[in-house]
């Protein structure tokens, strides 16, 4: 394992600043028209029983954080395109070893971008928590963010550069609506929130609402968040080693 | 001492479904040789160096760098390599690709000295995008020897490179070798693997089809080809002549047109011309290697091994050339 190639690949990125602003322009808007515009005055959201503001923040932060870590799929696309994948392959760095720092790198954007749309939010619109409980909310979206960082990996790893794009959508905008990121699941029958449930975006935005409120219970998204990131893991390892081989 | 080999390859072979791109592969590269591995497109040399480097599964066989697995001794930083189709990021700087590689290895050079032992300086701090096809060659050395490697393995370095770039870029690779350090090269241009290297290894059609120093591979691809129109009907009396004149290795008939290939067509001229008063419209054409390609691997196909202790000799044929 390489600390310093993992330290060096991941602040690399992040001064990538067009990968920052794809990651943070949309969450940022949308925090200012949502939030702006219904939570401005500090309602309550009923099902939650958090301000409005927060609910919108924390959804927001989710969302650029899934964006983040999904991206990482086109630089993996990228780095396979043009053999640089093939380079790192002749030096010590091992398998694991770089897909332990794209994960690194994926959560480190991640990070960034949910701390980048709190701080505006805390700074422009003052809602009502603790800091304790922005920083478990913070915490519980970073966690709920690994299956998509693994998602962002084996995007990469199949994808050729001109379907890249395309499949990011679709698993962006597919996991967004099931997981409830975009319509509240309460408008559907009790079956679909139920199935939701097995989806990590579902997750994602749930564990920040639950840090926020400092309570609910952790075991159901731990299974279903560990589940999937066992399954994508070991279907990324999978990959890798089948890819060794130009082909 | 070490006395592995630093490549040791054994009846290697490779199949993408029907197609065979190594066939058999039997060679041995010893601590500090520079080695050519020549051959047209399609002839097995890429394949062979990904097999050599364990970046690919053979169907049969075993490749070995020194004595050990190749995976073993990339870990431990003894093996560079530029690859076909293993370019940089095109968003880092040059020295910000070196250092990301260095940040891996164990023992590496400063990423100042990989950089000046590659000519890369002044090219440092440019985007690896905006590099010309040598400039990219060279930043591309730079990442192959910042390990501090002791073989080198390169797949068509010069490729995209204009002449001054080329020289510019053997003159660093001199100054590699001369530490004793083994290079292996895969090329397509003659005169390179003649210039630069103290053995040349031949691949056709994924077997290695000549073995030897420069100047014994050389004898094989070299030569003339002279063709001539008789007025008389061709007999096996006539092939069996024209076979017998100095300097012919082989005679092709077609009708009453002979096609000649020889070391020396002055001297085959010479004698032709004076045997044969009805001989006309004759052509004389260098053999290219394409041709020594084509006779090679056409009449390699019962060949398997080459080794160094059998070089090829100047052969009075293509086929006796090629040893088995």
């Amino acid at each position: 394992m390489s600390i310093a190639y993992i330290r060096l690949e991941s602040f690399r990125q992040l001064k990538n600043a067009r990968l920052l602003i794809f990651s943070l322009a949309v969450p940022l808007v949308m925090l200012f028209a949502f939030g702006g515009s219904f939570g401005g005055s500090g309602q309550i959201d009923q099902t939650t029983h958090l301000p409005w503001i927060v609910v919108t923040t924390l959804q927001m932060a989710a969302y650029g954080a899934m964006i983040a870590a999904l991206s990482q799929s086109f630089n993996i696309v990228t780095e396979r395109s043009i053999g640089w994948n093939r380079q790192l392959r002749i030096t010590p760095l091992s398998g694991t070893g770089y897909l332990i720092s794209k994960v690194v790198t994926a959560m480190a954007l991640a990070i960034f971008s949910i701390l980048v749309v709190v701080a505006v939010s805390v700074l422009s619109f003052h809602p009502h928590l603790t800091v304790g409980a922005w920083a478990a909310a913070i915490v519980g979206i970073w966690l709920g963010v690994i299956p998509f960082a693994l998602i962002g990996i084996l995007i990469g790893q199949f994808a050729k550069p001109e379907y890249a794009q395309p499949l990011f959508m679709v698993c962006f905008m597919g996991l967004s609506l099931l997981g409830g990121l975009w319509v509240p699941l309460q408008i559907f029958p009790q079956w679909v929130s139920n199935v939701a449930q097995v989806v990590p975006s579902y997750w994602l935005n749930r564990l920040g609402q639950m840090g926020a409120r400092l309570d609910g219970d952790w075991l159901t998204p731990a299974i279903v968040l560990v589940a999937w990131a066992v399954a994508f893991g070991a279907f990324i390892i999978w990959r890798y080693r089948r890819d060794a081989a130009r082909s | 001492m070490n006395e592995n080999p630093a490549i040791q390859l054994k009846n290697l072979s490779k199949r993408f479904g029907s197609l065979t791109a190594v066939d058999g592969v039997d060679l041995t590269i010893a601590p500090g040789e520079v080695v050519a591995l020549l051959g047209p497109n399609g002839a097995g040399k890429s394949t062979t160096i990904d097999l050599a480097l364990g970046l690919a599964n053979p169907t049969t066989g075993t490749a070995s760098l020194f004595g050990d697995d190749p995976r073993t001794a990339i870990v431990e930083g003894r093996v560079g390599a530029m690859l076909q189709g293993g370019a940089l990021m095109p968003t880092m700087t040059v020295a910000q690709s070196v250092a990301l590689v260095a940040s891996v290895h164990r023992h590496p050079l400063s990423v100042a000295e990989a950089l000046e032992r590659a000519r890369c300086t002044e090219i440092a701090k440019q985007k690896v995008s905006k590099l010309s096809g040598g400039q990219m060659q060279r930043a591309r050395f730079a990442v192959a020897v910042v390990s501090n490697p002791d073989l080198l393995i390169l797949d068509e370095p010069t490729a995209a490179m204009d002449v001054e770039a080329r020289r510019l870029f053997w003159q660093s690779m001199q100054e590699f070798t001369a530490a004793g350090r083994t290079v292996v090269f895969a090329t397509h241009y003659l005169d390179e693997a003649d210039t630069y290297a103290d053995r040349i290894v031949m691949l056709a059609a994924g077997r290695v089809v000549a073995d030897g120093t420069p100047a014994e591979v050389k004898a094989v691809v070299s030569g003339r080809r002279i063709r001539v129109t008789f007025d008389r009907t061709w007999d096996a009396a006539l092939a069996a002549a024209l076979e017998n004149m100095p300097g012919v290795r082989s005679v092709e008939a077609r009708g009453s047109q002979a096609t000649i290939v020889t070391d020396d067509s002055d001297a085959t001229l010479r004698s032709l011309l004076v045997a044969y008063d009805d001989a006309h419209d004759i052509e004389v054409t260098a053999h290219t290697m394409d041709d020594a390609f084509l006779a090679l691997t056409s009449k390699s196909t019962s060949s398997t091994t080459s080794s160094r202790t059998s070089n090829a000799t100047p052969a009075t044929t293509p086929a006796n050339g090629v040893r088995a």
